[in-house]
């Protein structure tokens, strides 16, 4: 599903770019062994910003669907000819407590089961052609 | 726009035992004063955003009785949006703008508000010396503003609340119609929409968690509404009293799935304003003091996106508020004799009123009690304000309702049962502020 | 108890054949000029609207005395539609929901179908049921008059 292309900046290009090799890295806090999703400047357990504290982790891309809505209205203007849409919330299953958005391409609308395991799938968006994590059920 | 100071973080209480509250009783609510509503401005002077809160303050004033020349403090929230931003390259209707006594910021009193401004713009307030910002919400000026006053900062004070919205089409510019990217909206934008996304992921695991479904909220819906048709300061009892048949409220398209259009409360504009003082002080005004008992914050942060905290933060957030609401009150749960907790988007109610653990309602079970007596005539009355579902987005009618309720002055409204302790607050689970009211200081 | 597929709510005036699909033999217009059909906005478009538009009641009621098919379709629930034309006095065709164009359009047979409104949703929801869209402010002139004189030409397609 086309979507926006999220634009890097000096903090989480490494995620991008990893995106873009098909491999999925989480921010990993070391101070206090805390993977952090969106990334940030600061460890969101103890607050360091040493950067010798934090680097990237590959992740398995195995995940697990938390919860979901449809979304009819949406204000996004490239996402309104999809609509409905599905917007499923993925926790990884290295830190269930990190969690990623995923539209569940190959679903039908609002047939999303809440529990069932996910795996990742790198989309390319069409203004920049920056991937994008995706996550598809698995059968 | 002028700077209005910001309080301090110490003025809340987010400590996880905080004890009794240090002020418990000696803060007092006596005034009330509402104007508006409206779906949109009207372009003109006396229907603008600042005069609207000049005529709701001095209302509030009138109503306590007491002397403008006596008010020493006021505490108001700056930004009166409802999410309609002036736009880029709008001119500024000068015209309106010169009634007033102007800032230097020509859009104060029009689509924002400063203390300097009211200030200005009410001369017969000749001693106001406290000037404070209570952010984003009525819930943090009437926590502020009751801190102020037993911290001695103040003593009587103006708490303000308004509300502009702006006609025109709702554009979808800005960042959304771009093709890319960029800052924080990065993580969300991708994928997400509406602003009630958040809230419908979260009610969607409480419903698999605890097997409910959206239809179980209609008659929460039904009752909100058929509560703000008897406010009669309120949008819809105003504008268009009609009630909110469950058919009605099932059948409306849905916005972010399971939220629909009535979950998303209306924008209007409005304008509320509360008169506090002292516990002393309020003893020789003209209305019946309600005294306040205790205010209340959780902080938690949620470990993921910031529109998406999970489910389970926000129980976690809610009980948390409850707990702090009722040790800092010096009460029991179940003293509790109505409850005013924020509805809008209306699936957070469910989450903050089982946080509150009263009257049998504990976690999985708000949807049960909708289904049985939730009404003003019932022996634990749910919103008897109608909250923003009743009356539209201000989240101020809660707390006006618990005023007025306690003084027994709320009409049609006023409960069955005796009207002794109410408990209002919102907006989010996180991050909210909450305030127990009661009857006697003690 | 209310599943998706009641989540239409329409409420037409002509009784509608059991099985109604889009070519009922049950349902058919025998209205001088139902050719054309009209759906308003209330919200904005409508003069008895909050905010109030520039389409006034007496607009609505020429239109449906040329022989319109006339209709409201508005976020407002149905409840709130109806009472709308009761102030109006005027007996409309069809009541729907904003969602709800594409289950106007199946239920009524006509040669061109238009919705006025005064939001991008409108527009939206018009342009995906097949509706042809003006805004209020390209409305309030009623250039829906001309249809009857046979300006403002219908698609061939649709002839
Ligand atoms: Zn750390």
């Amino acid at each position: 599903m086309p979507k926006q292309s999220p634009v890097p900046d000096a903090l989480d290009k490494p995620y991008f770019d990893a995106l873009n090799e098909d491999r999925l890295v989480i921010q990993n806090w070391t101070c206090c062994q805390r993977l952090q999703h969106p990334p940030a400047a600061t460890c969101g357990g103890c607050g360091s910003n040493q950067l010798q504290h934090m680097s990237w982790k590959q992740v398995s891309g195995n995940g697990t669907i938390y919860s979901y809505g449809v979304v009819y209205d949406s204000p996004i203007a490239v996402l309104q000819a999809d609509q409905p849409y599905n917007v499923a919330l993925i926790e990884l299953e290295e830190d269930p407590g990190v969690k990623m958005l995923s539209h569940l391409p190959g679903r039908a609308v609002d047939d999303v089961p809440i529990g069932a395991k996910v795996k990742v799938i790198f989309e390319t968006t069409p203004a920049t052609g920056q991937k994008v994590p995706e996550w598809q059920v698995v059968s | 726009m002028p700077q209005t100071p910001m309080p301090p973080m110490s003025m809340f209480r987010t400590a996880v035992h905080p004890g009794l509250w240090e002020h418990k009783g000696k803060v007092a609510a006596v005034g009330v004063g509402h104007e508006g509503t409206a779906r949109r401005w009207d372009g003109t002077a006396e229907n603008c955003i600042g005069a609207w809160s000049i005529a709701a303050c001095r209302k509030a004033i009138a109503d306590a009785g007491v002397n403008p020349a006596d008010v020493d403090g006021i505490v108001l929230d700056t930004s009166t949006t409802t999410g309609a931003h002036w736009p880029a390259g709008r001119e500024i209707p000068m015209d309106v703008v010169q009634k007033f006594n102007q800032t230097d910021d020509p859009l104060d009193g029009i689509a924002q508000l400063s203390g300097e401004w009211m200030v200005k713009n009410m001369p017969e307030l000749t001693n106001v010396k406290y000037i404070m910002t209570g952010p984003g919400c009525m819930s943090a000026c009437i926590v502020v503003a009751a801190q102020a006053i037993g911290d001695g900062l103040a003593h009587t004070c103006l708490v303000l609340k308004s509300w502009h919205n702006l006609d025109g089409r709702y554009y979808q510019g800005g960042a959304n119609a771009e093709p890319t990217i960029s800052g924080n909206a990065k993580w969300t934008n991708p994928w997400a929409g509406p602003a009630s996304l958040g809230t419908a992921t979260q009610f969607q695991r409480y419903m698999y968690k605890y097997g409910k479904s959206h239809d179980m909220m209609a008659p929460f819906m039904q009752n909100s509404r058929h509560n703000g048709l008897m406010f009669p300061e309120g949008y819809w009892a105003q504008h268009r009293p009609e009630e909110l048949p469950a058919e009605d409220y099932i059948n409306a398209r849905w916005v972010a799935k399971p939220a629909n259009l009535f979950d998303n409360d209306i924008p209007i504009m409005a304008s509320a304003a509360y008169l506090f003082t002292t516990a002393e002080r309020a003893r020789d005004m003209k209305q019946k003091p309600v005294y306040i008992l205790n205010h209340a914050r959780d902080n938690l942060v949620a470990r993921g996106f910031g529109g998406f905290p999970t489910l389970e933060e926000c129980e976690e957030a809610c009980a948390n508020v409850g707990v702090r609401l009722h040790e800092g009150a010096g009460i029991k749960p179940d003293d509790l004799s109505f409850e005013n907790m924020y509805d809008g988007f209306s699936l957070f109610h469910v989450f903050h009123l089982e946080g509150l653990r009263t009257h049998g309602i504990g976690l999985g079970d708000a949807l049960d009690a909708f289904q049985g007596d939730i009404s003003i005539s019932s022996p634990f009355p749910i919103s008897p304000s109608g909250g923003n579902i009743g009356s539209g987005r201000t989240r101020f009618w809660k707390h006006t309702d618990c005023i007025q309720q306690i003084q027994g002055r709320a009409g049609a409204r006023q409960i069955s049962v005796p009207a002794n302790i109410g408990v209002s607050g919102g907006p989010m689970p996180t991050g909210g502020n909450f305030t127990v009211w009661g009857s006697s200081p003690d | 108890m209310y599943t998706e597929r009641t989540r239409g709510l329409i409420w037409p005036r002509t009784p509608l054949h059991a099985d109604a699909g889009s070519h009922s033999e049950g349902f058919t217009l025998e209205l001088p000029g139902g050719k054309f059909l009209i759906s308003f906005d209330i919200d904005g478009t409508l003069e008895l609207g909050d905010p109030p538009g520039r389409i006034t009641t007496e607009m609505v009621q020429r239109a449906r005395d040329l022989g319109f098919l006339i209709g409201s379709c508005s976020d407002r629930s149905a409840t709130s539609q109806r009472a709308i034309w009761e102030r109006m006095n005027i007996e409309a065709d069809f009541i729907a929901l904003k969602h709800m164009l594409d289950d106007v359009k199946t239920r009524f047979d006509v040669h061109r179908y238009l919705h006025i409104g005064d939001r991008d949703l409108d527009q939206m929801f018009a342009e995906q049921a097949g509706f042809d869209f003006l805004w209020e402010h390209e409305a309030y002139t009623e250039p829906w008059l001309d249809w009857l004189e046979g300006n403002g030409a219908v698609p061939a397609s649709e002839q």
